[in-house]
């Protein structure tokens, strides 16, 4: 029982820490409309800046700074917005599919820059050294993870709530203005570019703050947490869960993430010997074909977005 | 049911390990079963023989009756070679199926997670086959991994050392280096330019190669542009047959060290013999064991050929190890308890044994009677020092016509005091 408990934990956390992301990405894509197609990005520059801020002293490469773990953390989503914001000033103008591949080119580059430059990212073998914010109060144990889900919990309820008051006010009507017609919205006076610059800004920072803390769940990170795939598995999240809805969005990277372990789990357990050796390739054939039966039977997800008129005495649209 | 009589036993037998060890033999005949777990890379081409030969073990220990009268059962999940998913894989395999022995990963980017988050914080031993990064090292020396880590692919310091070795006795006086651009490549890469320096050799450049690229013409060229007399290889052959094709091509020289990695038929066929003649290799896998011939001839007829994927022969030991620790360590230990039996079972002081399953139950009457056992393992006569690193004897081979021949065995001591003399 008290295994069952603790996998539950674990599990939860992860799951927490990618809900956070998904829920970044529901602001850039879901209410705004921009196809970041590198989330990867600013996730890991969230957790490599967290990991080098907040480090012990390593000789081999930038880092161990050993900053308190708030200090750390905050410096991680500062680098992530930082990025953000110079990425968005050079890609924003681009559209749609454009943007989804000039955003995945600086996720390969991002990648690529912490692989290969050793002496600020520790190169291929990642950046470790990091204690674990209060280990020595709370154990490595059961005690750690549950304090720390809790920890998660309460930064994906604060973004959750955040980001709901957000887009039920003027600015997410603004987004979703930009999202259907952009043109519409500048003749109305409004100023779409920096309006998209903020949106992405602000997702992306989220994004940063997921990064940070799944670095520290894990007190390593390395470039094989950066790549392409987990910009892959958080669109999933969404499109599953449903783009527009933040609470479809939590629910989405549960859902996604749990069916990705719970299918390992089970192959592994029923599958006979002979298959278990092939049970990563079956597992990618069910994972997809959930999400190609989500694409063909429920397009707007399980949480469809729900379009609401804010203004009272207005005809329906 | 087995989990719950592991856990109350698990009391029962704290401060007792060495009855318990001594009682153990006495225990068989019951059926039981013991789960170990393995993480490993099973979507991955080359994953899968790596787990076959870790499960291959584990039935020659079950057929000679298992560990401590219990049948033992592997539960293998993959990696995907995705951190998250390889975390996730082995937290479960600790929580819900109670394991105490982990054998994996292979690529350090989801071992080390799997060793902070994981193993070392819920006391379970972790035994990977194909980890090479030296930041391990660095981790087991602050003490972080509580002396739960072991791994039997020997750190790329043995590789690197050897290779520096190769040429210092052919006489190059100057080498460029080419190496793969991971972890493993970045530390053998570097190791390898220090050796070579510190032996008086200079090293004309340090060039890394990306993985899929279709032309490696510009990195051979800046490799070119020094000159050396000499080239150094720590590549895989998908890469080191693309870029010793364009390296020879465009004129460079045919004096070659390369890494085991590219001991593989599939480079001799592609690149072709001729052009292989000055080329030397390392490797640490000890073939003059008798023990590795045994490997070889076991693994031949149950698999129909000879294993000579990547990590096979380390994947055999990492599995055979374990098993051996948890016999000595007796039912119901912890993983920490079993870790410590570890130098029990590699002592050179102790009983030679062999790598199989008659091996298996020899060592058991060895380690009952309190006895300590050398396993003479499919990687030669394998040692762990404090930081669970194997050093290895090495050997250097060429390419022949006869696919690969033994030039120089080197053995344990002339690897240690060689490597003592560089700095």
């Amino acid at each position: 029982m008290i295994g069952l408990l603790s996998y539950l934990v674990f599990f939860s956390t992860l799951a927490g820490i990618l809900a956070i992301a998904v829920l970044g990405l529901n602001l850039q894509w879901g209410n705004t409309g921009l196809f970041n197609g590198g989330v990867v990005a600013f996730f890991g520059a969230g957790g490599y800046a967290t990991l080098i801020l907040g480090g012990t002293p390593q000789g081999a490469h930038l880092g161990g700074f050993d900053l308190p773990y708030g200090l750390a953390l905050g410096g991680g989503i500062l680098i992530a917005g930082l990025l953000a914001w110079g990425v968005g000033l050079l890609t924003l103008r681009l559209r749609h599919d454009y943007l989804a591949i000039a955003t995945f080119g600086v996720a390969v580059a991002f990648e690529n820059l912490v692989r290969n430059a050793q002496g600020l990212a520790g190169g291929a073998s990642g950046v470790r050294g990091f204690e674990r914010p209060l280990s020595d109060l709370l154990g490595a144990g059961l005690s750690y993870n549950i304090a720390f889900l809790a920890f998660v919990l309460t930064a994906l309820a604060l973004t959750y709530l955040g980001l709901e008051r957000l887009i039920r006010g003027p600015f997410g009507r603004l987004l979703r203005a930009i999202r259907e017609d952009e043109t519409a919205a500048r003749a109305l006076g409004k100023t779409p570019d920096r309006v998209r610059l903020v949106a992405f800004i602000a997702g992306s920072v989220i994004m940063g703050l997921a990064g940070g803390l799944y670095a520290t769940f894990y007190a390593f990170i390395s470039p094989q947490d950066v790549l392409p795939i987990l910009t892959f598995q958080i669109w999933a999240m969404l499109i599953v869960g449903g783009a527009g809805n933040n609470r479809g969005a939590i629910a989405g990277a549960f859902l996604i993430w749990g069916a990705w372990t719970a299918s390992g789990w089970a192959l592994s357990r029923f599958a006979p010997v002979d298959v278990q050796l092939y049970t990563g390739s079956i597992q990618f054939v069910l994972i997809g074909l959930v999400i190609v039966g989500m694409l063909l039977w429920r397009p707007q997800g399980l949480f469809p977005e729900r379009l609401v008129v804010s203004q009272s005495g207005q005809p329906d649209r | 049911m087995t989990r719950s009589k592991t856990f109350s036993r698990a009391g029962l037998m704290l401060g007792v390990t060495f009855v318990a060890a001594s009682l153990g033999g006495a225990a068989a005949a019951q059926s039981c079963t013991t789960k170990i777990g393995a993480v490993l890379p099973t979507s991955v081409d080359w994953g899968k023989p790596i787990a076959a030969t870790a499960q291959f073990a584990v039935d020659q220990v079950n057929e000679a009756g298992g560990v401590n009268g219990c049948q033992i059962e592997m539960v293998l999940r993959d990696s995907q070679v995705d951190p998250k998913v390889g975390v996730d894989a082995a937290k479960a395999l600790v929580d819900l199926d109670g394991i105490d022995v982990l054998l994996g990963a292979v690529s350090s980017g989801v071992s080390m997670p799997i060793l902070t988050s994981v193993t070392v914080p819920s006391g379970v031993m972790q035994m990977s086959c194909c980890s090479s990064s030296t930041v391990f090292t660095g981790l087991a020396e602050e003490g972080k991994t509580e002396g739960l880590w072991f791994r039997t692919f020997a750190t790329s310091g043995v590789q690197a050392a050897m290779g520096a070795k190769v040429a210092a006795d052919q006489g190059y006086k100057s080498v460029a280096v080419l190496y793969k651009n991971d972890d493993w490549g970045q530390d053998i890469g570097k190791l390898v330019a220090e050796d070579l320096a510190s032996l008086g050799i200079e090293v004309t450049g340090s060039v890394a190669l990306n993985d899929g690229q279709p032309s490696y013409r510009a990195e051979v060229t800046e490799a070119l542009r020094g000159k050396p007399e000499a080239i150094y290889l720590a590549l895989y052959p998908k890469e080191g047959i693309a870029a010793v094709r364009e390296w020879i091509s465009l004129g460079g020289t045919q004096n070659m060290i390369v890494a085991n990695s590219l001991k593989s038929e599939e480079f001799v066929e592609n690149v072709g013999l001729q052009f292989l003649g000055n080329t030397l290799g390392t490797d640490t896998a000890s073939p003059r064991a008798a023990s590795a011939d045994a490997f070889v001839a076991s693994y031949t007829e149950k698999f129909g050929g000879a294993p000579t994927g990547p990590g096979l022969a380390n994947s055999y030991d990492a599995a055979m190890i374990a098993l051996l620790a948890m016999q000595a360590a007796g039912e119901g230990a912890s993983g920490a308890e079993i870790a410590a039996q570890i130098g029990r079972v590699t002592n050179p002081e102790g009983m030679p044994i062999t790598a199989d399953g008659a091996g298996f139950t020899k060592a058991a009457e060895v380690l009952a009677g309190g006895g300590d056992v050398f396993y003479q393992g499919a990687t030669g006569n394998v040692q762990f020092d404090a930081n669970g690193d194997v050093s290895a004897p090495a050997v250097i081979w060429s390419f022949s016509d006869a696919g690969i021949s033994e030039e120089e065995y080197v053995s344990l001591d002339d690897v240690n005091a060689f490597m003592a003399g560089l700095d």
